[in-house]
């Protein structure tokens, strides 16, 4: 028994966009994406090619801030050159900004860790004592605009158990564990079993269990059916074509699914495969982010979703590193960020935005890869863990989302005003990019400038 | 077989029908009629007639008015079909058919022949079947039904169809019907969201299962559901002193020396406060034993207190609120402070020390702390320093019953009744606990979660058994649902080895707060041992080793006792889908159905790696989407002719009449015990559905739909730059003003004459503001009536801002609209559907040189749009005295003066509201009445009516009038009506 898992449910029956049918054409077929969609019947047609990948976005998590003194990036005429924590990204340099000096007003001088977490992606003021209350965060409203076009509107994955209690702070440590927020009560409940986190992708879970139950009221109508008046039965009949039609709906875009698995087994070289991992948790944290990783660019290689949040550890974090030789939990590490052993939990986490680019460069889409569609934001609540220091936040954004973000450079808005370099303007520009213009958005009603 | 069918047969059900029943009649040979004078007529004038003026126009392949009347050759298509020629009937009364213009015309008497022979087919046809319950097919629930009938199933008002597409009406204009309720995938796709929502809301408990008002899918909602509910508990709990002592004042002033238990629980009762504890505080009040000292000060107080009649209550309840505030002043230097432990490398806040304190400190809150007190030495230098509150005086002897006295007092008046709230008291520093405010039920470990239950003092002196077996209960679900016990104690491996780095060593590495197994009892046996053995190396003392040790056996107790409710309530789950799947589907489950609902909870659970939790769900959602559940349908009978409606069905079709929503337990008991067709029964339920809360969905839906007003929330045709007045608070108080006063006159059983001629209303802040009523002292959505509403021209159906508004277009008003709406809704008169290119009038009244009266008259210089403009253009130029927003004025938007005088059709004339009403009630009551009591009859059936019902319906006016009109009359004769109470055979329900 498993009591405090969550699994999100299906809210949307599994479907195939509209817009992903009609456009999208005429591109070689042997591109990941366009395979999932080959199978589905589409006849190819002459539309502009660069126009149909779909953009995506995702947000990956470290706490407690990096080491400064090796997490930096300059512009030089050779390209970027990294400090030493940045190391693991050194081959996607061209595709990448460094952008540093962005920050969250509400995050400032409300004390430390949960009040400065729980706001990352929404940039609201949080509330203190029993009831949570702060914001939507930006991914679920990605979701909510562009997620009815994918099976999944959004995924929220983590590594790491969230927590309640509270901080001294007198802020729930609920906000330390959760940057994804469905509702300004209420945080998306977050897949921490990367079986699970597989499933909801590529089995259809929810819609298969949506199909015994079709089926159970399906023998109901059946059986009432034949007890009723004629007139009656014609009014059943309406209730029970309905339900075979949802049914064989389902059931379709299952067969549909399993086609494109086999044909992706088969024939295409440029398709990143996995294995369904073992249920339960993995033992071992270095297995357990790269599945969430791995799970992560197999659902955007196959357009199963565009948003994902994916939470490496939470705040205060109580991960260990005995593989980094660090013998200190991260949260107690974090507080002495200067030092050499801070530097290589850095240095791990920036691996892990390592491998996801590795990942997605090398899933062709067009005339660039999936990274080149996508925007990864690499963020952490705070610049110093010694010093909990909010009023800037260390931030990498690699890939090119579809050519609207220019990548090899770093955006330095530490000159810039309180008013000029807000984490929610950076958001509004990324939501434009996306197709979901908002006047505002958390603290901000301006877009980032420079980006 | 029919699972449900109630063993009554015809003639054992004893309902008086008021119009005789022919069972049978139905299928009886139609074809008779041919041969008699009817049928002689039909020959000889009828058809000729209609070949003369009629097929013309009205046949071949395009007919006018898409009406052929070619194929009407005998009497029995025209019986078949007399819903077209009630139509004919109209068209010739009115003089309206053959138009104006065509040559050919009949003469009076042809005419009235014709009309006379509709009129005595109809009358006749009517007759012969009168009572027959017709087609009522069978219809999925609306999606106001649905919504209603979730509330009522799951306690919590989710709506989870509130923005579904709108569902389509009947004839009618009810959305209740099968004829008119059709289901799509589309349609069905949302439904089964919306059940998947329903089932997200689900809690499972100890011993069954409940609903919560938000969606419960993560810790945070759990926390929140559980936490609230025993916030809310301890709330409600009467602990103020001063209202006790108030009570035993009040008891005092009886006179009497002994009170009794009976008086005792009277004046509780009447105080809301509890009587075991009035008991306690009147004992030490008024008894003569131990007293000395604190108790023989609080009754020189309380003995001061005023006399009855020498001071007001208020004055006494001050006074009372002082003696409360001094005794708790005592109290609070009496109490005992348990001190935090601590030990060298433990930090203070972690779990085993922060619960040991607090149940140190939970047992001691009706204990006296000794140490504060002192001997009294009047010789001493001290003595001026000593609280002489807590000095000890006299002898030996004397000093004894001091001491005893402050044992009593500390124990009646404990230090608290229970703790709601606690931060990090180990901290000892109240500037951090004064931030701390807010932590509910919180145990106050430093950043672990933790709750921790102390109010000992509440259930001991408080509680009534009942009371308290409920608070244990809400602390068990607690643990239960929000999984507290292994939540906590992962917390603690996180926080010891990380944070306060306790457990950092290499001996601690078995435990991970990632681990599966982290809560298994060898671990924790093993955490035990490992994290004692430490705190010894440390140098912990006795108290702390204690604490440790204590706790590991605790928080271990508490997980295995979680786990093994949570196997033992599975069984407990099982039931309550079956007691779900009950009231769901409106009748008991049989034996085959409840294994079939027990067998697919376990396919769920082991298909597809499922849980418990979700097969419990899915469960549910399969009884949510379930045809039973979402289909009402009457099971016919195989034997030909009418027959009763079972208890059952006769249960849902009054609940869903009166509520819209499904039978209440009561109802669904006396319908399965066979009761609920015995009239008196029937009455007596109809009324109490009346008189309950619910039957507001009879104004709703009914009145709304009826009415036209239901989708007025989403109204969005007002100009709100030219009528700032109108905002979506207006709008929403517009939009309830029409379903309070229905409701009134339903629930008080008022005349249903009241709508038209009634001189009150109801108003809320807003809609007050709007009307220029002053109605003070109205809190946001309080509503009150208004009487004599006349003199702000309000008053009944007709000048309600909601039909005003919707029935303005804008920047103007629509006299055509209102006027319409008048003849149309409310007294039933057919207009048809305006033909196309008719002139459009101006957007803006402000514009033009014509005032809107002008140019109505223009049209009606038109005479094909004389026809029907005359029939309420007049009518609605009578509420020219009400602006676009239903605002009264004297000027339109022009400037120019309105006029409100108005000739009324038919003859008579009168100004404005007050000459509507006068022309309403001498000339066209009736009318409304009839058009009513139709509607009325419709709605409750869920079907168009059908000729035979008419005599039902005039028995029911007759009935009705001569109860004053009074809407109950109405509403027993619906319920007592054989449409209502039977059905047809299959045979019968196949001819139409």
């Amino acid at each position: 028994m498993k009591p405090y898992r969550s699994q999100p449910y299906h809210r949307n029956l599994a479907q195939v966009s509209r817009r992903t049918f009609l456009r999208g054409v005429g591109v070689a077929m042997t591109l990941p994406w366009m395979e999932s969609i080959s199978v589905w019947g589409t006849k190819a047609s002459t539309a502009d090619a660069a126009a149909v990948f779909p953009k995506r976005f995702a947000t990956l998590f470290m706490a407690n801030g990096v080491n400064k003194h090796h997490f930096w990036a300059k512009e030089t005429e050779n390209g970027l050159e990294l400090g030493k924590s940045l190391d693991p990204v050194a081959p996607y340099k061209d595709k990448l900004n460094f952008v540093t000096g962005l920050f969250n007003k509400n995050a400032t001088n409300v004390g430390i860790h949960p009040g400065q977490t729980g706001n990352l992606l929404s940039g609201a003021a949080l509330q203190k004592g029993a009831e949570l209350k702060g914001g939507i965060s930006v991914d679920q409203i990605l979701a909510d605009h562009i997620g009815q076009d994918t099976v999944q509107p959004s995924m929220v994955l983590g590594c790491e158990q969230p927590v309640t209690g509270y901080h001294e702070t007198n802020f729930s440590m609920a906000y330390g564990s959760h940057i994804s927020w469905q509702s300004p009560t209420s945080p998306v409940p977050m897949e921490i079993y990367p079986s699970l986190a597989f499933d909801s992708l590529f089995e259809n879970r929810g819609s298969m269990r949506n199909i015994s139950i079709l089926d159970r009221v399906k023998e109901q109508a059946d059986s009432l059916s034949r007890r009723v008046s004629q007139n009656d039965k014609a009014k059943l009949d309406e209730y029970l074509t309905s339900v075979r039609e949802v049914e064989k709906r389902i059931e379709m875009l299952r067969d549909r699914k399993d086609k494109a698995d086999t044909k992706v087994q088969q024939d295409s070289s440029a398709m990143f495969k996995m294995e369904r991992p073992e249920n339960g948790l993995p033992e071992d944290i270095r297995e357990h982010m790269r599945l969430m990783c791995d799970i992560l660019a197999l659902a955007f290689q196959t357009d199963k979703t565009r948003v994902a949040t994916l939470l490496l550890c939470r705040d205060i974090s109580g991960l260990f590193y005995p593989f980094l030789g660090v013998r200190a939990a991260h949260h107690a590490a974090s507080h002495n960020d200067e030092s050499d052993d801070y530097e290589r939990i850095t240095r791990y986490y920036v691996s892990q935005l390592g491998h996801l680019c590795e990942r997605l460069a090398a899933m062709p889409e067009g005339e660039g890869t999936v990274l080149d569609n996508s925007c990864i934001m690499w963020i952490s609540n705070m610049w110093s863990g010694s010093k909990h220091d909010s009023t800037k936040v260390p931030m990498i954004l690699a890939g090119g989302l579809g050519g609207t973000i220019k990548t090899g450079r770093v955006l330095d808005y530490l000159d810039k005003s309180d008013e000029d370099r807000k984490l929610c303007s950076l958001y509004l520009s990324i939501m434009d990019r996306m197709g979901v213009k908002l006047e505002h958005f958390g603290d901000s009603d301006q877009r980032l400038m420079g980006i | 077989m029919p699972l449900f069918r109630s063993p009554v047969n015809l003639i054992a059900s004893s309902v008086v029908l008021f119009v005789p029943l022919i069972a049978g009649a139905v299928s009886s040979d139609r074809d008779g009629l041919n041969s008699d004078d009817l049928g002689q007529t039909f020959a000889t004038s009828i058809k000729p007639f209609v070949d003369d003026y009629c097929v013309d126009c009205h046949s071949g392949p395009r007919p006018k008015s898409k009406f052929d009347i070619s194929p009407y050759t005998s009497v029995k298509k025209v019986i078949d079909d007399f819903g077209h020629w009630g139509e004919v009937l109209d068209k010739l009364t009115a003089g309206e058919m053959p138009p104006d213009d065509e040559e050919k015309q009949p003469t009076a008497e042809q005419r009235t022949n014709v009309v006379q022979w509709i009129r005595s087919v109809m009358r006749r046809e009517a007759e012969r079947n009168a009572g027959d319950p017709g087609i009522v097919l069978a219809r999925r629930l609306s999606n106001a039904e649905y919504d209603y009938t979730i509330r009522d199933l799951t306690g919590v008002d989710i709506r989870p169809t509130r923005e579904f597409p709108i569902d389509p009406a009947n004839e009618a204009g009810f959305d209740n019907t099968g004829e008119s309720l059709s289901l799509s995938p589309a349609l069905l796709k949302k439904y089964l969201e919306a059940a998947r929502d329903v089932t997200e809301h689900l809690v499972l408990l100890p011993d069954g299962f409940t609903f919560a008002p938000f969606t419960v899918m993560t810790d945070t909602d759990r926390d929140k559901y559980c936490v609230q509910r025993i916030i809310d508990f301890y709330k409600r709990q009467p602990t103020d002193l001063a209202d006790y002592f108030f009570a035993a004042w009040k008891l005092k002033s009886t006179g009497s020396t002994k009170i009794t238990d009976q008086e005792i629980a009277t004046t509780a009762a009447a105080a809301a406060i509890s009587p075991k504890y009035l008991r306690a505080v009147w004992n030490i009040l008024t008894g003569d034993e131990l007293n000395a000292g604190p108790i023989a000060a609080l009754r020189t107080h309380w003995r001061a207190l005023p006399t009855l009649g020498s001071a007001t209550d208020e004055e006494v309840r001050a006074q009372c609120r002082n003696l409360r505030d001094e005794v708790q002043n005592l109290r609070a230097k009496l109490a005992i402070h348990v001190p935090f432990l601590k030990s060298k490398g433990i930090h203070n806040g972690c779990q085993a020390f922060v619960l040991w304190h607090n149940r140190h400190q939970a047992a001691v809150r009706r204990a006296l702390n000794k140490d504060v007190l002192h001997i009294e030495h009047s010789d001493t230098d001290q003595a001026d320093e000593l609280d002489p509150e807590l000095g000890l005086t006299g002898s030996d002897a004397e000093r004894a019953e001091q001491m005893a006295a402050f044992q009593k007092f500390c124990s009646v008046f404990p230090d608290t009744f229970y703790i709601s709230e606690r931060g990090r008291e180990f901290l000892n520093d109240p500037k951090e606990l004064a931030n701390e405010k807010g932590r509910f039920l919180s145990a106050g470990f430093h950043s672990m979660m933790g709750y921790f239950r102390d109010d000992q003092p509440l259930c001991e002196l408080v509680l009534n058994d009942a009371d308290q077996h409920e608070l244990d209960e809400l602390w068990t679900e607690l643990d239960f649902v929000t999984s507290a016990p292994m939540r906590q104690h992962t917390g603690l491996v996180w926080f010891e080895r990380t944070d306060s780095g306790f457990m950092r060593g290499a001996e601690f590495d078995f435990a991970r707060a990632e681990d599966k197994d982290v809560t298994s009892e060898e671990k924790i046996r093993k955490l035990a041992e490992v994290y004692l053995a430490k705190a010894i190396r440390l140098g912990a003392g006795e108290q702390a080793q204690e604490a440790i040790k204590e706790h590991f056996t605790n928080i271990n107790a508490s997980i295995r006792r979680v786990e093994k409710e949570r196997i033992d309530a599975a069984p407990s789950h099982l039931r309550a889908l079956e007691q779900f799947a009950e009231r769901a589907y409106r009748r008991p489950l049989s034996d085959a159905e409840k294994k079939d609902l027990a067998d697919f909870y376990r396919s769920q659970k082991t298909a597809e790696d499922g849980s418990h939790d979700e097969a419990v769900r899915d469960t549910l959602m399969s009884i949510l989407v379930s045809p039973y559940f979402w289909y009402r349908v009457d099971h016919p009978s195989d034997e030909p002719g009418i027959h009763p409606l079972t208890d059952l069905a006769l249960a849902s079709r009054l609940s869903y009449f009166l509520w819209s929503s499904m039978p209440d337990d009561e109802l669904r008991r006396i319908a399965a015990a066979g009761k609920l067709n015995k009239p008196e029964v029937l009455l007596a339920q109809t009324r109490r559905l009346l008189t309950d809360s619910r039957a507001n969905a009879l104004a709703v839906e009914f009145g709304g739909n009826w009415l036209g007003f239901r989708q007025f929330e989403n109204h969005n045709s007002v100009d709100r730059q030219r009528f700032p007045m109108f905002n979506n608070e207006l709008r929403e108080s517009m939009f309830q003003e029409p379903i309070h006063f229905l409701t009134y006159v339903v629930q008080n059983n008022r005349p249903i004459l009241d709508l038209l001629f009634a001189d009150y209303t109801f108003v809320d802040s807003a809609l007050a503001a709007h009307y220029g009523i002053n109605e003070p002292d109205l809190k946001s959505g309080q509503w009150a009536m208004v009487q004599q509403a006349d003199r702000f021209g309000r008053g009944g159906l007709l000048p309600m801002a909601v039909f005003q508004t919707q029935n303005a277009p804008g920047l103007r008003t629509s006299p055509v609209k209102r006027g319409n709406w008048v003849v149309k809704q409310l007294l039933g008169e057919h207009i048809p559907a305006p033909p196309p290119n008719v002139p459009k009038l101006p957007d803006n009244e402000g514009i033009g040189d014509l005032t809107l009266r002008q140019q109505l008259e223009q049209h009606r210089q038109d005479k094909t749009c004389a026809a029907c403009h005359k029939r309420f253009d007049s009518i609605g130029l009578a509420f020219e005295g009400y602006g676009p927003v239903g605002e009264r004025r004297t000027l339109d938007l022009g400037g120019r003066p309105v006029d409100v005088h108005a000739e009324f059709p038919g003859g008579g004339e009168g100004s404005g509201l007050e000459g509507l009403k006068d022309y309403l009630r001498d000339r066209r009551q009736d009318e409304f009445v009839d058009n009513f009591c139709r509607k009325l009859f419709s709605y409750a059936l869920g079907r168009t009516l059908i000729l035979s019902d008419d005599p039902t319906i005039e028995t029911m006016e007759q009935k009705l009038k001569a109860n004053g009109y009074r809407i109950q009359s109405l509403i027993e004769s619906i319920v007592t009506s054989p449409q209502f109470l039977t059905q047809r055979g299959r045979v019968d329900l196949a001819n139409n």
